[in-house]
């Protein structure tokens, strides 16, 4: 019955952080078994939607719904559907990666004998068995993506949410968690994740979401946003950048 | 970083990095930190209000000998006094109040700056602060007196040992905890760091005695003498050279001058070598340590420490798992955990001990030494060593910073949480506890109080758990992210000393029915004190997970948002 619902269906979320306005309104349908990519600059409210979408942060105005769960109403509906990846947020990094995994599974009130199971099988899928008993905040950038994103999948979750998951990632461990990615969503998983690299996002995607000021200003398919250009052509022309003159900054030439 | 790089080779520096850049750096920061954030002012100029009244009360207090014309009370007052206060300035940010670190070495690690620069400027940065100016403030008490009794000059020599004073005490303070703080942060010595600590602490002790047995005797000669060699120690120095000049003996008012500047350069040298360290150890603290190694059994085995083999393979189980490992592995929580054991042992020991002591003049046995100490002393001094165990966990969840979103995420119930972080917590501290009840019980020759001692103990302790769980979901408050585990960010010294104040009086509050028992029960609670003491404690600790529990549930991203760093 909750497949009639979108994976996250998102009504005028809103957020301002004291005057500055950062969130100015989302509203989104993630339809159920898309890949979906959330595009926007710099400073744009990919992490405070994204985070207001999962629970972590409380919106001033709007809902959240996952698969017809309110995040807000019904907290323990939505969030046992949900996997989360968030950027900028510490994991409990004392532990090592298989005591992390175990302690997201129990949490999640998994059955020890399956945690056990997934959580080898993921660390060897990852190429993180090697790391050992070495705690997660002796990893390296990359490696801490991969055990999030690890922690992020164990439950089996419906909807993968993901906060930046390719960025500090090397070409190896990010075709990695494309592959990984690309199962999920094929075995029938939603995916929506927040990026500013257009080359990923182009090859991923079934559905683009481009996010500036607060505000969405394109949505659809990916076929839809693009046209007949470049992914990249448009999000610049939508975002409004510049471009640099060439006049600016010559003191960064060394020939004079 | 190449750009930058190539252009300070290209380009020399127009001007000069000075201390003032520093200060005025810290002073920007302090500003930005209060806009648009009532409270934050609120709770400094309660800083502020305290510090004036701590610096009154000392100013009057250090100049009375002055005031009243008393000479031969002027150099006790100053090497005490003074002596007193720079050991506080030594000891009580390591144990207590932690360190501003509003401007953070690390920070400074990539700019181009020699040691010397950097080092002068934090330590000119670290002048700005509301406790330096309250001392500073107290202290010139100290030249009042001098200037009384030895008219100009001695006024002059007292205020110049004065102002060097305050700087050695805040030099001391900054080379102590920047030196502890790079022990613990390597695992290496971690215990030799938590020896060392315990060896400071047990120094207070003896000190202690020696005062308090000295004033009881009242011996003029011996205490002058003792003042004496007080003021030769570069704790005493600083404040008692006005006294020497105000006494005819300029010679030894210049000499303390330099014995107190010499003491401030090697500790400053000490300071900067440690500060390296920090610098370095901050950018990368690398895979210092080899934790690679076979994997031994499954994830869900190898997260429960064998002391919580126990539990059940659950939520409740994999949160006291993990809180376990965190009270280790943290350095920050382990400091806090060696503090509470040590103040723990040595406070009893030293108010049940140390104040009875004096009346028997001396070498009298123990024995005979605890007929002052009763029942309701021993209460009260239990009381506050349960009281002072719980208070660790006031800002719990800023020990977790912005991690506890995957709590969040998961959708932890608060009771489930709360009572998991109580139940961990209390798997350190209740053996700690039983250890001071013991030690206190033989020290003092008294076994059969050994049952009020853990009953005020245990029942101290689960009020201070309800309580304190209140707070730490009400009043959390971030912690930097450094491996400093003494780091406190700008404005949340007052935060945490206010929080602190606040639950350790409530606790205590909370536990007053079982002093008051203990007062008028008499013999027949020796028995009652430990079944009573235990369920009361219990309870309470039930309770307080219960209430703060339901405040956990609907305030959970807000929790977040109070103990995410902000950068």
């Amino acid at each position: 019955m909750t497949d009639q619902h979108p994976a996250l269906s998102l009504r005028g979320l809103a957020k301002r952080f004291d005057t500055k306005v950062a969130v100015a309104g989302v509203d989104l349908d993630v339809p159920t078994g898309s890949f979906y990519g959330l595009l926007g600059p710099n400073g744009a409210g990919k992490t405070t939607t994204l985070s207001m979408a999962v629970g972590l942060l409380r919106p001033d105005a709007g809902q959240a719904r996952v698969l017809g769960h309110d995040v807000w109403a019904d907290p323990v509906g939505a969030k046992g559907l949900l996997g989360v990846m968030p950027d900028g947020v510490r994991l409990f990094d004392r532990l090592s990666g298989a005591e992390l995994l175990a302690y997201h599974g129990l949490l999640r009130g998994m059955d020890p004998a399956v945690v056990d199971q997934r959580a080898a099988e993921l660390l060897d899928v990852l190429a993180l068995s090697d790391a050992g008993r070495t705690l997660v905040v002796d990893y390296s950038a990359g490696m801490k993506k991969k055990i999030g994103l690890a922690c992020a999948l164990l439950h089996g979750p419906r909807l993968l949410v993901l906060d930046e998951p390719f960025e500090a990632v090397d070409p190896v461990s990010a075709a990695l968690i494309r592959d990984i990615l690309h199962r999920y969503v094929v075995g029938g998983g939603t995916v929506i994740f927040s990026s500013h690299v257009m080359e990923v996002v182009e090859r991923l995607c079934s559905h683009v979401a481009i996010l500036a000021d607060g505000r969405i200003k394109r949505v659809g398919t990916l076929a839809e946003v693009r046209g007949e250009r470049s992914l990249e052509e448009v999000f610049v022309e939508v975002v409004g950048g510049r471009t640099a003159t060439g006049e600016e900054l010559s003191w960064l030439s060394r020939r004079r | 970083m190449a750009v930058p790089a190539t252009l300070t080779a290209a380009e020399r520096p127009a001007r000069a990095v000075s201390p003032r850049h520093f200060v005025r750096l810290k002073l920007r920061v302090l500003g930005n930190n209060f806009r648009g954030q009532g409270w934050r002012i609120a709770l400094f100029v309660g800083g502020v209000l305290f510090g004036l009244w701590f610096a009154v009360g000392g100013f009057f207090g250090l100049a009375a000998p002055g005031l009243a014309g008393e000479s031969r009370y002027a150099l006790m007052t100053a090497a005490f006094g003074g002596g007193l206060l720079t050991l506080g300035w030594v000891l009580l940010p390591l144990v207590f109040f932690g360190v501003d670190e509003t401007l953070d070495p690390a920070r400074f690690a990539l700019l181009p700056l020699s040691r010397r620069t950097l080092v002068t400027g934090l330590f000119a940065a670290a002048l700005v602060s509301v406790p330096v100016l309250s001392t500073l403030l107290a202290v010139t008490g100290l030249v009042v007196t001098a200037g009384a009794l030895g008219g100009w000059p001695a006024a002059l020599v007292g205020l110049l040992g004065v102002l060097l004073g305050v700087l050695l005490c805040v030099a001391a303070a900054r080379a102590v905890t920047s030196a502890f703080a790079t022990m613990l942060r390597s695992r290496r010595v971690r215990d030799l760091a938590a020896v060392l600590l315990a060896v400071v602490a047990a120094l207070l002790g003896p000190l202690q005695l020696l005062v308090l047995g000295a004033v009881q005797q009242a011996d003029w000669d011996r205490l002058t003498g003792v003042a004496r060699v007080v003021g030769w120690t570069p704790f005493g120095a600083p404040w008692t050279a006005g006294v020497e000049v105000a006494e005819g003996h300029a010679a030894a008012g210049g000499l303390k001058l330099l014995i107190t500047v010499a003491a401030i350069g090697v500790l400053l040298l000490w300071w900067s070598r440690s500060l390296e360290s920090a610098m370095v150890g901050a950018v990368s603290s690398g895979p210092s340590r080899d934790r690679r190694g076979t994997v031994a059994g499954a994830a869900v085995g190898q997260l429960f420490p064998r002391a919580v083999g126990w539990a059940r393979r659950d939520r409740f189980g994999a949160l006291v798992a993990r809180e376990c490992r965190y009270w280790w592995r943290d350095a920050r929580r382990r400091a806090n955990l060696i503090t509470v054991a040590v103040v723990g042992i040595f406070v009893p020991v030293m108010v049940n001990l140390g104040g009875s002591r004096l009346a028997t003049d001396g070498g009298a046995a123990f024995g005979e030494a605890t007929a002052n100490s009763s029942p309701v002393l021993v209460s009260l001094s239990m009381v506050f060593v349960g009281v002072l165990a719980s208070v660790t966990l006031a800002n719990q969840f800023g020990f977790d910073g912005s991690a506890y979103a995957a709590n969040v995420v998961a959708g932890v119930p608060g009771r489930v949480e709360l009572q998991a972080r109580m139940v961990a917590f209390s798997l350190y501290v209740v053996p700690i506890l039983g250890a001071v009840a013991v030690v206190l019980a033989v020290v003092l020759g008294r076994p059969g109080w050994l049952g009020v001692m853990a009953g005020g103990l245990l029942a101290a302790y689960g009020c201070g758990l309800a309580i304190n769980a209140t707070v730490s979901v009400l009043g959390a408050y971030s912690l930097p992210e450094t491996s400093n585990p003494f780091a406190m960010n700008t404005g949340a010294g007052m935060a945490r000393s206010l929080y602190a104040l606040v639950s350790m009086v409530a606790s205590a509050a909370a536990a007053v029915p079982l002093v008051v028992a203990a007062a008028l029960l008499g013999d027949v609670w020796l028995w009652l004190a430990l079944p009573v003491g235990l369920a009361y404690g219990l309870g309470a600790a039930l309770l307080g997970a219960y209430l703060a529990g339901d405040a956990l549930d609907r305030r959970q991203p807000e929790l977040l948002a109070a103990v995410t760093p902000r950068r």
